[in-house]
């Protein structure tokens, strides 16, 4: 029938459909995100406080922020922990997410208790950490002296290595669940009868993750993984809490600088400079698992769908 | 006009404004009230409300005190308030934002030198600032340098607060002292001994904006140490800030451990559960432990056997403290400032304020030299400690301006860190100032 | 979706599923459940007895006290709280639903050009978190005139919303059969027809588990709400929490966990009834 207008035809037309269909999301990034970036992306190259809008400095923020032993202690430790929190939330939440795929009675009880931690308040959690970090009356170290097994208090926040591997602690404590239960969906799409071939053949269980299950979800890993990643990276509320940066800065993130910098101390244009810092990084997690995600699609013989 | 005192002492007594004598304070005030708004020069405009944001309090009386006021001056002037509560850290980003966005409350009360982070974007205040300093017996010198901005006031300095050595006196005692020493060497002794005694003493070494920023100061000055000179120059660099900074590490290797992580909240929670025998803070240990003395009897023991003292004096020679000063200022995107500044002025007024100084329990302490006959003073010696402190205070920025410059480098705990770098083993005394003075000469440039 | 738990387990016996399975599970289980169980407890407490823990131990109370849960409830704004998030939430979780949905649609199905970077772009979202975002957003929410109101959030919690939500509804579109849209587009539906009578309908689970981690995050969000939002009685539960139990530098610990409860309730509540949808339809995600 060659009889449809053009309005018909273009009503079919994918490019117009498409238009409107993404129109509503595009529109709130567009207005409420993209905007706001582009201010914030020209403010790190201004002066501005607060109260004052500032004057244009090109790369004077940056270049101060390079050779600041502060940042440079931040960047340091939201490296270490982006990466020691994210590999043993993807080993802790893996293993879980194994046990969670085995049949247990109450099965679903478990599989919703374990996604408590992911479901109370960030800050409220962390306000109930700070309590358990204690330095006088933390709950841990009351056990352990009436344990026997140390004599005083544990000084959790207020030692640097101490303070560091807390927060890496609540950090995993908060984000195992969420890669916990997105892996167990993974592995629940591997087909059992896999297994059951690979069990005919000989192969041990060890044999069996190594070789069935664990490239099966690799694409799975990637997205759960690049998600964790980037959140654990711009993580604010739980350091804010629990040590604020401390002790002397030596568990401040860079979230967290740049609040203190662009509020607290009111420079606007350097805060906006250490949060545009953080892009950079942010963008390599990205490409690494977009690509490596793209490298899997096609071992499979899928079409670059 | 003339001062009327205000004598229910039951009611300090009993560690503050209860609901009946608030009710009477209210009906007291009414009266007054309405004759001033007669007389009041600043006239609010028509329709006007005000909305204010402050600190939430650190004792319940003072803020039920400062409700009553509130509650009085609709009454007088028809113009409702309402009043926001924040904690203390959270009111300067409030202000921040709302002073980049040009819209929110209209006043603000908040800490140090808040004001001057925006000086362009407070409401002039002068006119209110001299009639009240003419009225009241004049301004202390610290209110005057918090208030002023290139000579025109931009703030109304509405009180301080006063942070004094708080201690047990049973535990200093068996340590083999009568009282606080008051020179910085015998401190570190008496710290010693209540170490030895394992009765430890702790100061905040964690971000804690009002304790910890305290202490540092005061052992910075009180050595000498400085971060900038008169001229705004970065001075830190010196070996009086050594000396101190020495000072300082061989005075927390007494404290309690982890004084690293406390905030403000830390000593006050140590101290009311016996933890730790010395601390510095406001009067609101005092105050908590007078509210639960009739509940708990261990409340009541803290309450009997603890006291107040003034810092001891360094080398320097003469006394190096940091009190807050708690600045009320009006925003100029208000739609009202008349009645702002009507409001201010009735805070400041002496019906007003004596009761409310009195409903605080000396948790603030007067701007103004008249009010120094509130009897809140005499009420109870543990508390007339606190009476001067306004007259006794260094300001922010120590010898430099009260500005911007001062704000920021309090915000960013340019002093504190480099202190809690050394007492905790993080840097060596010269590394720490050469972090401290970088931050310093870019805030100060 | 079908659950392989099953699978192999026949294989295994008790005792070695002891060590194996219920033994390290129990561990992790106790360490994720421990903090919670640990703010139940100081919910109840005595307040004399939070700071005592010589003479009452900590691991529990033989005095359980209602009055932290009871100044909560009654002496603060609570109710009026809890009702502001789940308003925010539920609104920002519906227009983000609703915007997911027809860029989910568009990019697996419609395919228009260059949808496929489309796709990709739109996780360049989370390269802009809220903690960088929020000072020039405070900027621009002022200049739109929503400073203040609960809007303020409503619309900006779905650029954090949107991106996660296409992912998984795009995973979910893709395993519905093009044959059955084939038919519709024969018969001469419209896309938008297509849409709502076939692909939606099949996309319930994949729409639950989505509108769940929505929830959760709008429940969970501090800075913006923080930062957006002045009035007292327009606050969200978390920033409320925080600013109504601390008197200065002193923290009411009770009331404080007992806030922390009450106000995880409702999504525990959700969860509850729902996880089981959230676990099948992430599996129906990730399926490619």
């Amino acid at each position: 029938m060659n009889q449809t207008s053009s309005w018909e035809r273009l009503r079919s037309n994918r490019n117009w459909l498409g238009f409107w269909f993404m129109l509503p999301a595009a529109a709130f990034l567009l207005l409420f995100l993209v905007y706001p970036l582009g201010l914030g992306i020209w403010l790190s190259f201004t002066d501005s406080r607060i109260g004052t809008p500032g004057e244009y400095v090109g790369v004077e923020n940056y270049e101060w922020i390079i050779e600041d032993p502060k940042f440079q202690t931040a960047v340091f430790f939201t490296i270490l922990y982006t990466l020691v929190a994210s590999a043993i939330k993807f080993a802790v939440g893996l293993y879980l997410a194994v046990l969670l795929n085995q049949s247990m009675p109450l099965k679903a009880l478990i599989r919703a208790l374990v996604l408590i931690p992911f479901i109370v308040p960030t800050v409220l959690s962390a306000v109930a950490f700070w309590w358990i970090f204690d330095p006088q009356f933390s709950i841990i170290s009351w056990s352990l002296k009436h344990l026997g097994l140390i004599d005083h208090n544990i000084n959790f926040l207020g030692d640097v290595v101490n303070a560091r591997a807390s927060v890496i602690f609540a950090n995993i404590w908060r984000g195992v669940p969420f890669i916990a239960i997105s892996l167990l969906a993974g592995l629940q799409t591997v087909p059992a009868s896999l297994y059951e071939a690979a069990t005919l053949d000989g192969a041990s269980r060890w044999q069996m993750f190594r070789r069935i299950t664990y490239p099966l979800l690799t694409p799975i890993v990637a997205v759960v993984m690049t998600f964790s990643v980037l959140f654990t990276f711009t993580d604010f509320q739980l350091i804010k809490v629990l040590t604020n940066g401390g002790p002397a800065g030596s568990t401040e993130l860079m979230a967290t600088m740049s609040y203190n910098t662009a509020i607290l101390g009111s420079r606007i244009g350097e805060g906006a400079a250490v949060s545009t810092a953080m892009v950079p990084f942010l963008l390599a997690a990205i490409m690494f698992s977009w690509f490596g995600l793209q490298r899997r699609r096609w071992q499979q013989g899928e079409s670059n769908d | 006009m003339t001062e009327r005192k205000f004598t229910r002492r039951d009611a300090l007594k009993a560690g503050g404004a209860l609901a009946g004598a608030g009710a009477l304070q209210a009906a007291h005030l009414a009266a007054f009230a309405q004759a001033w708004a007669q007389s009041n020069q600043w006239k609010p405009e028509k329709g006007a409300k005000l909305q204010l944001l402050r600190w939430k309090r650190f004792v319940q009386s003072e803020e039920d005190g400062f409700m009553a006021l509130v509650a009085a001056f609709t009454k007088a002037t028809g113009v409702p308030v309402s009043v926001l509560n924040e904690s203390l850290d959270d009111v300067q980003p409030k202000a921040s934002v709302a002073a980049n966005t040009g819209q929110g409350p209209d006043i603000f009360w908040g800490l140090y030198s808040l004001p001057h982070l925006f000086p362009t974007k407070c409401v002039d205040v002068s006119d209110v600032a001299e009639y009240l300093g003419k009225k009241y017996g004049g301004w202390d010198n610290a209110a005057q340098i918090y208030g002023k901005s290139k000579g025109r006031w931009i703030d109304i300095p509405v009180g301080y607060n006063g942070n004094v050595i708080n201690y047990r006196k049973s535990m200093i005692e068996k340590a083999g002292f009568k009282e606080i020493p008051k020179d910085t060497a015998g401190f570190n002794e008496l710290m010693k001994a209540l170490k030895a005694k394992g009765t430890p003493g702790g100061f905040a070494l964690g971000r804690a904006s009002g304790d910890g920023n305290a202490w540092v100061h005061w052992a910075l000055w009180a050595h000498g140490g400085n971060l900038v000179d008169a001229k705004d120059k970065v001075i830190i660099n010196s070996p009086e800030t050594v000396k101190a900074l020495e000072y300082a590490k061989e005075l927390s290797t007494h404290f309690v451990p982890g004084t690293a992580s406390w905030n403000d909240s830390f000593n006050n929670k140590a101290f009311l559960s016996g933890e730790i025998s010395l601390t510095n803070n406001g009067v609101s240990i005092y105050a908590a432990a007078k509210a639960g003395a009739g509940k708990d009897p261990k409340m009541k023991e803290i309450m009997e056997d603890m006291d107040h003292s003034l810092w001891p004096v360094g080398p320097v020679g003469k006394p190096t403290e940091f009190h807050i000063c708690y600045p009320m200022l009006a925003m100029k995107y208000s739609k009202f400032p008349q009645a702002c500044k009507a409001f201010m002025a009735f805070t400041m007024e002496a019906d007003n304020y004596n009761k409310w100084l009195e409903a605080s329990v000396a948790y603030i302490t007067h701007p103004l030299a008249a009010y120094d006959a509130n009897p809140v003073w005499k009420s109870d010696p543990k508390l007339s400690i606190v009476k001067d402190c306004g007259r006794r205070t260094l300001t922010a920025g120590g010898l430099g301006s009260v500005g911007e410059k001062a704000a920021s480098a309090l915000a960013d705990f340019v002093v504190l860190d480099m202190f809690a770098s050394v007492c905790t083993d993080r840097a060596s005394a010269k590394d720490a100032i050469a972090v401290a003075e970088r931050q310093a000469r870019r805030i100060y440039r | 979706m079908t659950d392989h738990s099953e699978g192999m387990s026949y294989l295994s016996t008790l005792p070695r599923r002891l060590v194996t399975l219920y033994l390290p599970l129990s561990i992790i289980v106790i360490v994720l459940l421990f903090p919670f169980y640990w703010m139940a407890v100081t919910a109840v407490k005595p307040k004399e007895h939070l700071l005592d823990l010589e003479s009452h131990n900590p691991y529990w109370t033989l005095s359980p006290t209602l009055e932290h849960i009871h100044a909560l409830l009654f002496e603060t704004d609570y109710p009026l709280w809890l009702w502001n998030t789940m308003f925010i939430a539920v609104a920002a979780t519906v227009l983000s639903l609703a915007a997911s949905v027809l860029a989910a649609y568009a990019i697996t199905r419609i395919r228009y050009r260059g949808a496929h970077w489309v796709g990709g772009a739109i996780f360049l979202a989370y390269l802009v978190p809220p903690s960088i975002l929020f000072i020039p957003l405070a900027t621009v929410v002022y200049q739109y005139g929503l400073f203040d109101t609960p809007f303020a959030l409503i619309l900006t919690y779905p650029t954090v919303l949107i991106p996660f939500s296409t992912w998984l509804l795009m995973g979910y579109f893709k395993t519905i059969p093009y044959e059955l849209e084939e038919c519709a587009l024969i018969d001469g539906a419209s896309r938008w027809q297509i849409l709502r009578r076939i692909v939606v309908p099949l996309a319930i689970p994949g729409l639950i588990s989505s509108a769940i981690f929505c929830l959760t995050l709008c429940w969970n969000e501090f800075i913006y709400a923080l930062t957006f939002i002045n009035t007292t009685d327009k606050k969200t539960v978390p920033v409320a929490i925080l600013a109504a139990f601390t008197d200065g530098d002193q923290y009411r610990w009770g009331s404080l966990m007992a806030g922390a409860l009450v106000g995880s309730l409702p999504l525990v509540i959700l969860y509850a009834f729902f996880v089981e949808h959230y676990v099948s339809a992430m599996t129906g995600a990730v399926k490619e």
